[in-house]
């Protein structure tokens, strides 16, 4: 059978299981979309590039599969760059397809022409450019499986307009493929390893488990479970480890680091053993890293050798998968009560609830706890960037994995909303909340006609201050109250815009939301909510640069 | 580990295909690793190519960097030699003009260090040297009084010994 290369590409995608791509055309993926229907693969139109790899990663956070995207040369590919980037940064399996001028114009500034495999290279896992139609299926292949194995990330395939027009017949595709992508082998040395690990775990009487965003990507969600309740060992969470394990029974001491809670900080202080899975120990996570957890032999189990050792020395670690790697663990680990440890624990939670130190999230923390008690429980929370971002993380309770989506690593504004249609497309029998800032929002607030468009019925809560907040709170502490620049107009009616955009809107004070969250949650479609949130209600705890996790600055959000 | 540069010799194996180098070179620049030599060609096998660095640092600097270059989806190796257990060899092309001043020394230098004339054009000669980099260098200086025009350098090019 003769087929073009955009045939190719669709149908091998299609094969590796790809149902969706979230993009925009341009002239030179023209013959992508011209055939894209009838290859059963469901093409999303975005309003801007950049929401089209948002919409691609939060399809994979929310799904586990590998999400994709495209956009056309030049312009188009440059706007999936952000989008680009925050997958790498938080390790999201993702395949960006670009469109690229015809091979003969290569390097000769043709219209819309631009080295998106250039600009990419630091922020890619890998990139392709394909150059003979051949090679297209051994290519796109070969990109999933780097995409999705070991530890995930992003990878671009640059496409030239000739060879995606080029036909060849099946018989002449190259098998392709240079060399396999190594399997992470568990073997003896790995269980050596481990196993003392393991020791110095059971030996440790005040250990800790520091959980990151491997566990989710490994899927290692009960095997976590199994080896918490088994050796009674509470744990901390990354901001990307959020969502990696839910148990009822009082584990979890919430997230680590900058704006980590008061017993999460002060327990890794005391503990004298601490257990990383899946986490980089980031300089979000650690702070002052010297001052981290002084008391603690550190071990580490990832992935990803680059990961070990890179930001804090480890005293033991395994590369491995972290799903394997917990299989293992389950049967080296003994049972223990740790009653003294645990006693300890309950009483530093019970000071930190009386003196209110965790309760720092104001009425913006109250309103999406409201949220919550609304929604269903396998409801998926994502969130922005700033406020609205730690709001989120330290007051939604996060009880399905993958229940919470947020772009821990990059830290990009605008994500929320288009990282929400993907989520909400991918995951289908999930309801999906957006917790998002008035300046956020702002960012993609072109995707409302998407979402109006195609109907996607996402939640989305826009806490409205009228400033970029967690600028604000870092002027307010560290720059004597000068709000330079963090002021954002409030003659703009957010509600009156998604009206515009088809979308229906309520707004309500952050005092007083009920009415507004009860219609949020009733609706069939999308719905927007304005919640109108005092410019002071910040965040507290919080650790101020240069300082130590435990060196915290205490407050209550008005 | 004792933080002291020292030179560094990373021997890789790499996909021979294009765009490869840029990645590697892309991993030694961001991270700020200055590269002394670099040597770059077929193995063997048509598919794989041998990339070899030459680098000052301290061994905590150039674990980092071999860490992030093993992490290249086209890198098959990564290793680093050190020079009890590996061979290290460096070329040198060495262009001089012979006159009757310089001729009787240059011919006595060719013969004591083995260097082969490799072109000879009007008055114009161009002088080959194979050695480790203190031999090359040696060869180098004592050239150098007797007008030496022009030089290139492969930079060290290693292997393991033993296989």
């Amino acid at each position: 059978m003769e087929r073009t290369g955009a045939e190719i590409l669709l149908n091998t995608l299609s094969e590796e299981g790809v149902s969706e791509i979230f993009g925009y055309p341009g002239a030179s993926t023209l013959a992508i979309h011209d055939c894209i229907n009838e290859t059963g693969i469901k093409h999303l139109l975005v309003r801007h590039e950049q929401a089209a790899a948002h919409a691609a990663d939060g399809y994979a956070r929310a799904t586990g599969k590998v999400g994709v995207c495209i956009a056309t040369s030049g312009p188009g590919a440059t706007n999936l760059v952000t989008g680009i980037a925050t997958a790498y940064m938080d390790s999201t399996p993702m395949i960006a397809l670009t469109g690229q001028v015809t091979t003969g114009l290569l390097g000769s500034d043709a219209f819309q022409e631009t080295d998106i495999i250039g600009i990419t290279m630091p922020i890619t896992k890998h990139s392709f450019l394909v150059q003979d139609v051949r090679d297209m299926a051994s290519t796109v292949r070969e990109a999933i499986n780097i995409a999705t194995s070991g530890r995930p990330g992003p990878v671009v395939i640059d496409l030239p307009r000739d060879v995606l027009a080029a036909r060849c017949n099946d018989d002449e595709e190259g098998g392709g493929g240079f060399l396999e992508q190594q399997e992470i082998h568990f073997g003896e040395e790995e269980l050596r390893r481990l196993k003392q690990i393991a020791r110095l775990l059971n030996e440790s009487e005040r250990p800790v488990l520091l959980v990151g965003g491997g566990v989710k990507l490994s899927q290692a969600f009960t095997e976590l479970a199994d080896v918490i309740q088994k050796g009674n060992i509470p744990f901390v969470t990354t901001m990307m480890g959020i969502g990696s394990v839910y148990t009822p029974n009082g584990f979890n001491l919430g997230l680590i680091g900058t704006h980590g809670t008061d017993l999460a900080n002060r327990i890794v202080h005391q503990s004298d053993f601490i257990l990383a899975v899946g986490a980089r120990f980031s300089d979000r996570t650690t702070s002052v890293i010297e001052e981290f957890a002084p008391l603690a032999t550190i071990a580490q189990i990832d992935v990803d050798p680059t990961s070990i050792g890179k930001n804090i020395k480890t005293d033991i670690s395994v590369v491995s998968d972290i799903r394997v790697a917990l299989q293992e663990l389950l049967g080296l680990v003994t049972e223990k009560k740790r009653e003294d440890w645990i006693a300890r624990i309950d009483r530093e939670r019970e000071r930190i609830a009386k003196e209110g130190s965790d309760d720092g999230c104001g009425p913006a923390g109250e309103c999406i706890r409201m949220v919550q008690e609304c929604m269903p429980e396998k409801t998926i929370a994502v969130t922005d960037v700033g406020l609205n971002q730690i709001w989120a993380i330290r007051s939604w309770k996060v009880k399905i994995p993958r229940g919470l989506i947020t772009p821990g690593g990059l830290g990009t504004m605008g994500f929320s909303v288009p990282a929400s249609m993907g989520a909400r497309i991918g995951a289908i029998d999930h309801e999906v909340v957006v917790f998002t800032g008035d300046g956020g929002f702002f960012m993609n607030i072109q995707e409302l006609a998407t979402i109006g468009f195609y109907n996607i019925p996402v939640k989305i809560v826009v806490f409205n201050n009228g400033n970029l907040g967690m600028i604000r709170q870092i002027q307010h502490h560290f720059y004597n109250s000068r709000y330079r620049d963090s002021r954002l107009s409030d003659l703009v009616d957010i509600t009156e815009i998604a009206k515009g955009f088809g979308i229906p809107s309520e707004k309500v004070a952050a005092e007083d939301p009920r009415k507004g969250i009860e219609k949020l949650c009733g609706s069939e479609g999308p719905f927007l909510l304005e919640v109108v949130v005092d410019e002071n209600n910040y965040v507290y705890p919080i650790i101020p640069p240069g300082k130590s996790n435990v060196e915290m600055i205490y407050g209550r959000s008005e | 580990m004792k933080n002291e540069v020292k030179e560094h010799v990373i021997s890789m194996l790499v996909n021979n295909r294009p765009g490869v180098l840029a990645r590697v070179a892309g991993v030694f620049g961001r991270l700020g690793y200055n590269i002394e030599s670099l040597c770059v060609a077929e193995t063997i096998s048509p598919k794989v190519s041998r990339i070899t660095s030459v680098s000052k640092a301290d061994p905590a600097f150039t674990e980092k960097v071999k860490k992030q270059l093993n992490r290249l989806v086209d890198v098959i190796s990564v290793a680093e030699l050190e020079d009890d257990t590996s061979a290290k060899r460096e070329m040198m092309l060495i262009g001089i003009t012979i006159d009757e001043k310089n001729r009787p020394e240059l011919s006595r230098a060719i013969t004591m260090f083995g260097c082969t004339v490799i072109s000879m054009k009007d008055s114009y000669c161009i002088l080959q040297v194979v050695g480790n980099r203190g031999d090359v260098e040696t060869v180098l200086n004592f050239l150098t009084p007797l007008g030496v025009k022009d030089i290139a350098r492969t930079g060290a090019v290693a292997l393991e010994s033993g296989a």
